[in-house]
């Protein structure tokens, strides 16, 4: 089904369909939505990290003025019997039960027609809590006492999961294991061997739109207009939880304010679906950004990774141990686990590997999927590990990498061959915008210079469905029926683009229609960098199936073949009027070979390759530690771009937040509390902390199983960013930097102890 | 948030008739910057607030008093910005205001709100301390006078009581000085300070003949630093002086770890900063 005609659509930077309306103030989202006797939530949460409930007294909140109710875990099991959900663990309650397993958890809401009332009603409520000690950092969590739940509670949804049920006496819910050649002898042949830990710390997504949900529960259907990434899981997952069939749930999503990989699987909406069946009437909740905090964050995660090299300055082995600290529940976690863990080696040949990646459970917020979904936090320390290792053979970094880079077609980690994978251009790229082989100026007065640059590589999500519906009307216009959540990536735009490609039309003609699980079809979910692709071959399968029925349409009508009556003519000759549809379907599965258990390996573990590399000139002054990024260039391989503009704005959108989870971001916690948790205290970047040079691009390359030859570009600059400024950190100093965030006084230290080595 | 009620007084008698000794969830309002965000984070239940916005003179606008400035305490932060007398008098205030907050806020907040809020992170309040300003205060008991120094007691908790309002800050000419204040922030650009430092000094020649020192942001309440002015008054700030100034601010201000920066960091930028910040106004 390759395009026939030149193109006209594709590779077009057109403005993105809803810009007017976002700027204009007229976009559609869930925080404006109102329904007729609605009613407000407000969720009291635990201020204990981890402790049993004795009792909680609602009478005196029931009692205000104002106040609909109070609810609890008792009450929602009166309408959810079995109340606990997740995506690969049904380890979550809709409210505490029982217990609490972090400060921040919901443990009982208020509704009221006001949310004023309902918020002052919270103070009422007395929750009798008995303290129980508590588990925070990953690593103490694999052998403390301390359990966060008594046994584990995989999904039935993930087969490869099942062997967990049940398993007790751990916070370990998943280990991930990859092995390839003999690791232990490859380290015992080595003529060099290096090993070093790095740690990243845990961050929030910060969609500017907070969390929010509404439901409304009308006899046997349920309607829930929800600010969600998954509209098609919220779906399934509602029905099993309330042990009905698909086609009663009906889930409506508008535009996102952003979701980042924070608003996906079930977040509030179990919740407000439970309220609303107990209120018989529409219950909303929509978080502040302050609760934000403790609905999902990234994973912290602790890496030990050692290294092999022999004479020649060729990497032969590497092992590494990651602990991901998951929170107290397992979200995605463990797929975060699975899939970061596959690409933790890095993007180099290296013929012996151990990998082993744990997800472990603490009394923490639960940690989910981020914008690269852990891949940033691996490659932050291979990449660094990569440099370190160069400066003490003596080797240039980037002669570093390229001697050792994974060239086209060779096998990945996994065995999977690096097909359409532009590694080698994308860092060729690189040193030429940092002119890498020109000397800097290092110092000045008491200003440090260093420069680094890094490159790193993504799994994606597999194999996971998308499909997609193109009804052309009578009149020969069309709608695109999809489940994709345009949340401010542009994919509206760019899947009306490849409709207009493949039908001769004007993308702006093209009308997209927003997911509502009731019209639109299955979609797994807009994730991971997942949309462009997948969602862009079904739309192009969609949309050759309407071209097929149409050219099916004229041969029944009689027309010959190469005639020009348009389909709207051959829907008034069928019909004899202004009537009728042409219905095209497409769906899009990657093939995918299922990793073998025992050893990770698989000729298929990923639909395509995720790559990008980065580079940062940085400025340190010399007596306080503070880092000024004075240049930032950031060059993904996208595939061919669809459209240019919004290519690029992913990537500098992508770049800005991990130059966020770079210098500035980190939840930071005392006593299990968090204690920065607004964001007056959780600083991201502002308008000031971008580099004055920023500069993102993209590579030539074809994605061969690419709609047009694209790949997704959500993630492509957060993975290889934080490494790229930390090597220049370090370039700068003489001295290593191991922890995100690289905050002045982090540098400050790591400068004091290099210094004090160098006296010792 | 509950109901609350909101007054808008024409006169300030009128403004000190809405305001109760004896209520603390009375509140008057500036600009309200501050007060929303601590209704918003239920910090603050309001019965009664009385917005200021509609008086005049002298609760407004920047004027000269002899050898005194004095600023209503219903001026703007921009308006404040974007007096020229104040850009002559006061150079450090209005090359403050560059980095205080936004745009937006500035545009609102106003100069009595900033001081009566307390906040040990805010900009102004140890700029004025170090100038020797001091805040007019009316009561049901008439007007008084503090020195911006001494008007705050304790985290968020200054000497204006409830049912008292600051009405004007009166800041001496303060000619032949020289200051400047350095914000120094750990986190972004633009955010609260790790720690806040100004310096006004006086020379004789390559002498400092005067100074003050303010911390701020890092303590509870904006300090002077007089061990480390007695180091410094009368000599020539080299590199020795300044240090030794350096060691002798650390060791009197409390100053407290958060997510900014440990007390030995902190501790540490203070140093630095007495000594970039003298080689600044040094340079004249």
């Amino acid at each position: 089904m390759s395009a026939t005609k030149a193109s006209h659509a594709i590779g077009q930077s057109i403005p993105r369909l809803e810009s007017r309306d976002k700027v204009t103030g007229r976009t559609e989202y869930v925080h404006h939505f109102v329904l007729p006797g609605m009613l407000h939530g407000k969720i009291l949460r635990s201020d204990r990290p981890h402790a049993r409930i004795r009792a909680i007294d609602t009478a005196a909140a029931a009692a205000l003025p104002g106040v609909f109710r109070v609810v609890t875990i008792d009450d929602i099991r009166t309408v959810i019997p079995h109340p606990y959900y997740g995506p690969a663990f049904h380890d979550q309650p809709i409210l505490a039960d029982g217990k609490v397993r972090f400060a921040g958890e919901p443990v009982a809401v208020v509704l009221a027609t006001d949310r004023h009332i309902a918020q002052q009603a919270l103070e009422l409520i007395d929750v009798d809590y008995e303290e129980l000690p508590f588990v925070e950092n990953e690593i103490e969590a694999l052998h403390s006492d301390v359990r966060v739940h008594d046994t584990l509670k995989p999904a039935a949804t993930f087969p490869d999961l099942k062997h967990l049920k049940g398993v007790r006496d751990t916070n370990v819910a998943l280990q991930y294991r990859l092995d390839r050649g003999d690791t232990e002898a490859a380290f015992a042949s080595a003529d060099h061997v290096f090993e070093h830990s790095f740690k990243a710390q845990p961050v929030m997504h910060t969609p500017m739109e907070p969390f929010v949900a509404v439901a409304d529960m009308r006899d046997d259907r349920l309607t829930l207009h929800t600010s969600t990434q998954s509209p098609s899981f919220v779906r399934i997952e509602i029905a099993r939880l309330l042990g009905w069939p698909e086609n009663r749930v009906r889930v409506k999503v508008p535009h996102l304010g952003g979701g980042f990989g924070g608003k996906l699987y079930i977040k509030l909406e179990a919740l407000v679906t439970a309220l609303s069946m107990l209120a018989r009437l529409p219950v909303k909740i929509s978080l502040t950004m302050e609760e934000q905090f403790f609905m999902v964050t990234r994973h912290g995660c602790t890496f030990r990774i050692k290294s092999g090299v022999d004479k020649d300055g060729r990497l032969v082995a590497r092992r590494c141990d990651i602990v991901w600290n998951g929170g107290a529940y397992a979200d995605i976690g463990p797929r975060v686990t699975q899939k970061a863990g596959f690409t933790s080696a890095g993007p180099y040949d290296i013929d012996n590997l151990t990998i082993r990646s744990s997800a472990v459970y603490t009394n923490r917020p639960p940690a989910g999927a981020l914008r690269g979904f852990g891949a940033p936090q691996t490659a932050w320390a291979y990449e660094r590990h990569t440099d370190i290792i160069a400066r003490e053979l003596g080797i240039d970094p980037l002669d570093f990498r390229r001697r050792n880079l994974l060239r086209q077609d060779r096998p990945q980690a996994t065995g999977t061959p690096m097909t359409d994978a532009a590694l080698l251009p994308v860092l060729d790229r690189v040193a030429q915008l940092l002119d890498w082989k020109t000397p800097l100026v290092r110092s000045e007065d008491h200003i440090l210079r260093g420069r680094g640059l890094a490159v790193g590589l993504k799994g994606i999500t597999a194999p996971t469905t998308s499909v997609a519906i193109i009804n052309l009307y009578a009149d020969g216009s069309c709608g695109l029926y999809i489940s994709t959540v345009d949340m401010g990536q542009g994919s509206d735009t760019v899947m009306a683009q490849i409709v207009a490609e493949e039908l001769g039309l004007d993308p702006a003609s093209i009308r997209v229609i927003n997911p509502d699980t009731d019209v639109t079809p299955y979609d797994m979910a807009t994730l991971g960098s997942r949309s462009t692709f997948h969602m862009g071959n079904a739309v192009r399968r969609a949309a050759a199936d309407v071209r097929d029925k149409t050219a099916a349409l004229a041969a029944a009508l009689g027309l010959p073949e190469g005639h020009n009556v348009p389909p709207s003519e051959l829907l008034r000759k069928k019909y004899g009027m202004q009537a009728g549809n042409i219905v095209g379907v497409g769906s899009f599965i990657p093939d995918y070979q299922k990793p073998d258990p025992a050893t990770g390996q698989s000729q298929k573990a990923t639909p395509f390759w995720g790559i990008g590399a980065c580079g940062a000139e940085v400025e340190v002054d010399s007596e306080t530690g503070h880092v000024t990024v004075t240049k930032l260039v950031s060059v993904g391989d996208i595939g061919t771009p669809i459209n240019p503009r919004l290519v690029t704005a992913q990537l500098s959108g992508a770049a800005i937040m991990q130059l966020g989870f770079t210098m500035t971001e980190k939840m930071d916690f005392s006593d299990g509390q968090l204690t920065n948790g607004s964001l007056a205290d959780y600083k991201i970047p502002g308008l000031l902390d971008i580099p004055v040079s920023f500069i993102n691009e993209y590579v030539e390359n074809t994605q061969g199983t690419g709609p047009f030859g694209a790949k997704g570009a959500g993630e492509t600059s957060s993975i290889a960013l934080s490494p790229a400024i930390g090597n220049a950190v370090s370039d700068a100093i003489g001295a290593e930097v191991t922890e995100t965030p690289l905050t002045p006084e982090t540098v400050f230290r790591a400068m004091q102890s290099a210094s004090r080595a160098d006296r010792s | 948030m509950a109901d609350f009620t909101i007054e808008y007084p024409g006169t300030l008698a009128e403004a000190l008739s809405f305001l109760d000794p004896d209520d603390p969830s009375v509140r008057p309002v500036g600009g309200g910057t501050a007060l929303m965000l601590m209704m918003k984070s239920q910090m603050f239940h309001p019965t009664r607030l009385v917005c200021l916005s509609r008086l005049s003179e002298p609760m407004t606008g920047c004027r000269e008093d002899g050898d005194h400035i004095r600023i209503g305490a219903m001026t703007t932060l921009s308006q404040v910005e974007h007096s020229a007398l104040i850009a002559a008098e006061f150079p450090v205030i209005h090359n403050a205001m560059k980095n205080l907050a936004n745009v937006r806020v500035r545009n609102v907040a106003t100069i009595g709100g900033n001081l009566a809020h307390g906040d040990p992170h805010l900009d102004l309040p140890p700029i004025w301390a170090a100038l020797g300003a001091e805040a007019i205060i009316h009561g049901p008991s008439g007007q008084r006078s503090v020195k911006v120094e001494d008007l705050f007691q304790g985290y968020y908790e200054t000497d204006v009581a409830d049912g008292e309002l600051i009405t004007e800050i009166r800041v001496p000419r303060l000619p032949g000085w020289r200051a400047t204040y350095r914000k120094v922030t750990t986190r972004a650009l633009h955010d609260w300070p790790a720690i806040g430092l100004t310096l006004a000094a006086r020379f004789d020649g390559d002498r400092i003949a005067d100074i003050r020192l303010v911390l701020s942001a890092a303590v509870d309440i904006p300090q002077r630093l007089r061990g480390a002015e007695e180091v410094l008054r009368g000599h020539r700030p080299d590199a020795m002086l300044l240090a030794r100034a350096g060691d002798s601010a650390a060791a009197e201000a409390p100053m407290e770890h958060d997510s900014r920066g440990s007390v030995d960091y902190k501790v540490h930028l203070l140093k630095v900063h007495i000594l970039r910040g003298m080689n600044e106004i040094g340079k004249g």
